[in-house]
């Protein structure tokens, strides 16, 4: 089975061919280590108990046990509702707004380009999907490639949403004294691996496209580039989210969900 | 071969804190705003933000991955020592936790891993270590006779053997800061309201086991917040008040929780109680007090239960005070440097952290530095003293309205 897969790549020529069986074995492999180091956090935050001052319950459900017994407790200082803590802290992160326009602008610019590139890509995913299975019966859908280029702008505007954000991140770590010495490993693999997924992004589009970013590199090197920058991507946008700093992008939401919204 | 244990564990911690842990973004907002980081000198160990990445780091080389793999990672006990040296150095002020972009509880999350740590046989810190013996034998941590709360009360002061309004002084009022205590009692005798007192069937409410974690032991803080609420219960109360913001949170968030009940009574704060009075027009005052001055927000009554307003509009309603804000106020109030006992752990930052706060109130040519807490007026006079800002008198809100009312607190018994 030798199906093409529509995001960034020619047909012609013998060059490396992305084939929707590699995208699905790398993205089903990538799930796989995502849910296993989900499970392993699970399992790891069991280890605490489902009350204050309880004993721990050792139990992979006592994080969401604790989780709903504290969402539904009576908060003595802000008691907000979870649809305002979903919309105004967990989507519109107002409490960074608070402490720092320009932290809140840069973290801000990154969810939104990151979350809505993630997004844009399960789209074209679906696309696809229902293209070929339709097609096995007869019934004609939206063509992939023309939903590619449909994307092409909003691709193109989240992507340098996105990179705007980058550029303060990595200005802020290297140039801003204080943040650049609080730097740790930690923080410097986040960065690292948000800035790669960009960068290769926009290389294999450039090369896709003959644009700017393309940095004049052959054609045909454009499925390898596009390649990689999936395996990247769904490396760091997925499975490595449970082992790094990328576990924040589910752990706040679940700290502010808890703690309504916090203090 | 035997499995190697991990050299910590997760006891007194929750499953979402155990989660919080992995929720820091490490932005620094912390450490930007912590008042003993601050008055350390900005000793990196007292960073809120590294002690959570410590911990964290405890947590994943006992329990994460690679734990998981090829066992637990040991963590040196002097590392462990130091760990726990450092997470004393905190007055649980809520800073931290106000200014988390995160929204960790911090304030919970120290205590657990101060409650971690005395199960483990590290903790508490200094002088903390006596506050379980003093409570169990003297009902207080002062060593003082538990008959002594109240017996010092002037003849003239009426106290009800049952009423619906019950008085908790708290230690620190009754037994070290009585003009505090006195001047509560005299306000509701002056108001006509009939209220009781525990005397010496009070017990410590348990705060300063609570906030060093020690609370666990023996089941101490428990069993004597049980008998609190039995014995206000058996002077018929329904609303319990406090000129101490320590008992008072206590009472509030901690009691339910030790007990497992809601509490069968209300919890009100003095100033709760008098701002609904002068809002009716109950309060006439007759002495003016020509003063400018300015409020100290406690943290166990601000941050921790949102009690802001209150003491405000009871100075403001006051005649002849000039009210005037610190820079710091509210929910970024700075703290006293008294609580999770520091003060009696660690003076010196204590002081330090209080001497700062002094500053805040010199800077407004305030010449009273207000608080609704008698641990905090301890501490801010024990900083006004270390700076030698004599022309600031420190006093608490309730000590100001019962000089307005025109009572007379001269015969305050020496403690």
């Amino acid at each position: 089975m030798a199906m093409e897969y529509f995001s960034g790549l020619p047909v012609n020529g013998d060059i490396l061919r992305i084939t929707f069986v590699q995208i699905m074995i790398l993205a089903n492999l990538a799930i796989g280590i995502f849910l296993i180091g989900m499970y392993m956090n699970l399992k790891k935050w069991g280890m605490g108990s489902t009350g204050y001052g309880q004993s721990p319950s050792k139990s992979i459900l006592a994080f969401p046990k604790m989780l709903m017994y504290q969402m539904n407790e009576h908060a003595h200082v802000h008691n907000q509702s979870v649809l305002e803590t979903f919309v105004l802290d967990i989507i519109f992160q107002r409490r960074i707004l608070r402490r720092s326009p320009l932290r809140w602008f840069m973290h801000f610019t990154i969810f939104v380009g990151w979350m809505t590139l993630f997004l844009l890509s399960l789209l074209m995913f679906a696309v696809e999907m229902t293209y070929m299975i339709a097609g096995q019966f007869g019934i004609h859908t939206l063509d992939p490639s023309l939903f590619r280029e449909m994307l092409a702008v909003p691709n193109d505007i989240f992507s340098y949403i996105l990179l705007t954000g980058i550029i303060i991140a990595i200005y802020r770590r290297l140039f801003v004294a204080k943040v650049r010495e609080a730097t740790i490993a930690y923080d410097s693999i986040l960065l690292s691996g948000l800035t790669l997924i960009v960068i290769t992004g926009f290389v294999a589009d450039g090369i896709r496209t003959g644009r700017f970013w393309g940095f004049g590199l052959p054609f045909e090197w454009a499925p390898p580039a596009a390649l990689f920058h999936v395996i990247i991507s769904l490396l760091f946008c997925i499975a490595y989210i449970p082992f790094s700093k990328y576990i924040h992008m589910i752990a706040i939401p679940l700290a502010l969900l808890a703690n309504k919204g916090g203090e | 071969m035997a499995k190697r244990e991990p050299s910590i564990n997760t006891e007194n911690f929750t499953a979402v804190q155990l989660m919080e842990l992995d929720s820091c973004s490490r932005c620094g907002e912390c450490v930007d705003w912590c008042p003993t980081y601050d008055a350390s000198g900005r000793d990196p160990g007292l960073a809120p933000r590294d002690k959570i990445l410590r911990w964290r780091e405890y947590i994943n080389k006992s329990y994460g991955l690679r734990a998981k793999l090829f066992g637990p990672k040991a963590i040196p006990e002097e590392e462990i020592e130091q760990f726990k040296n450092d997470v004393y150095g905190c007055t649980t002020c809520g800073m931290c936790a106000t200014v988390c972009e995160s929204a960790i509880n911090t304030v919970e999350l120290w205590e657990s891993m101060r409650a971690n740590l005395v199960k483990r046989g590290n903790g508490p810190f200094g002088k903390q270590g006596a506050f379980l013996k003093l409570i169990g034998e003297y009902k207080n941590p002062y060593m003082a006779d538990n008959k002594d709360r109240t017996n010092w009360f002037p003849e003239d002061v009426k106290i009800e053997d049952k009423a619906e309004v019950l008085y908790f002084g708290g230690c620190t009022a009754e037994l070290r800061q009585r003009k505090l205590a006195l001047a509560t009692a005299r306000v509701l005798n002056k108001l006509g309201i009939k209220f009781t007192m525990l005397g010496e069937d009070e017990i410590c409410c348990g705060s300063a086991l609570i906030r060093t974690g020690q609370y666990f032991i023996n089941d101490t803080a428990k069993v004597n917040a049980q008998k609190n609420i039995d014995n206000i219960k058996a002077k018929g109360a329904k609303t319990v008040l406090y000129a101490c913001a320590g008992c008072y949170r206590a009472s509030l968030v901690d009691w339910p929780r030790l007990t497992g009940q809601e509490l069968p009574f209300k919890v009100v704060h003095i100033t709760q109680f008098l701002q609904e009075l002068i809002e009716k027009g109950e309060i006439k005052w007759e002495k003016s007090i020509d003063k400018k001055v300015t409020y100290h927000d406690p943290c166990h009554l601000g941050r921790h239960v949102g009690v802001f307003e209150p003491p405000r509009a009871v100075l403001e309603s006051i005649p002849g005070i000039e009210f005037i804000e610190m820079e710091r106020i509210e929910d970024n109030q700075r703290c006293c440097g008294a609580g999770g006992g520091v003060k009696a752990g660690i003076p010196d930052l204590a002081l330090g952290v209080a001497s700062t706060r002094v500053e805040d109130a010199l800077a407004t040519n305030a010449d009273i530095l207000s608080s609704a807490c008698p641990f905090c007026k301890r501490n801010l006079s024990d900083g006004r003293d270390a700076i030698g800002a004599k022309e600031l008198d420190v006093e608490d809100v309730i000590v100001l309205v019962a000089e307005a009312m025109g009572i007379d607190l001269s015969d305050t018994p020496a403690e």
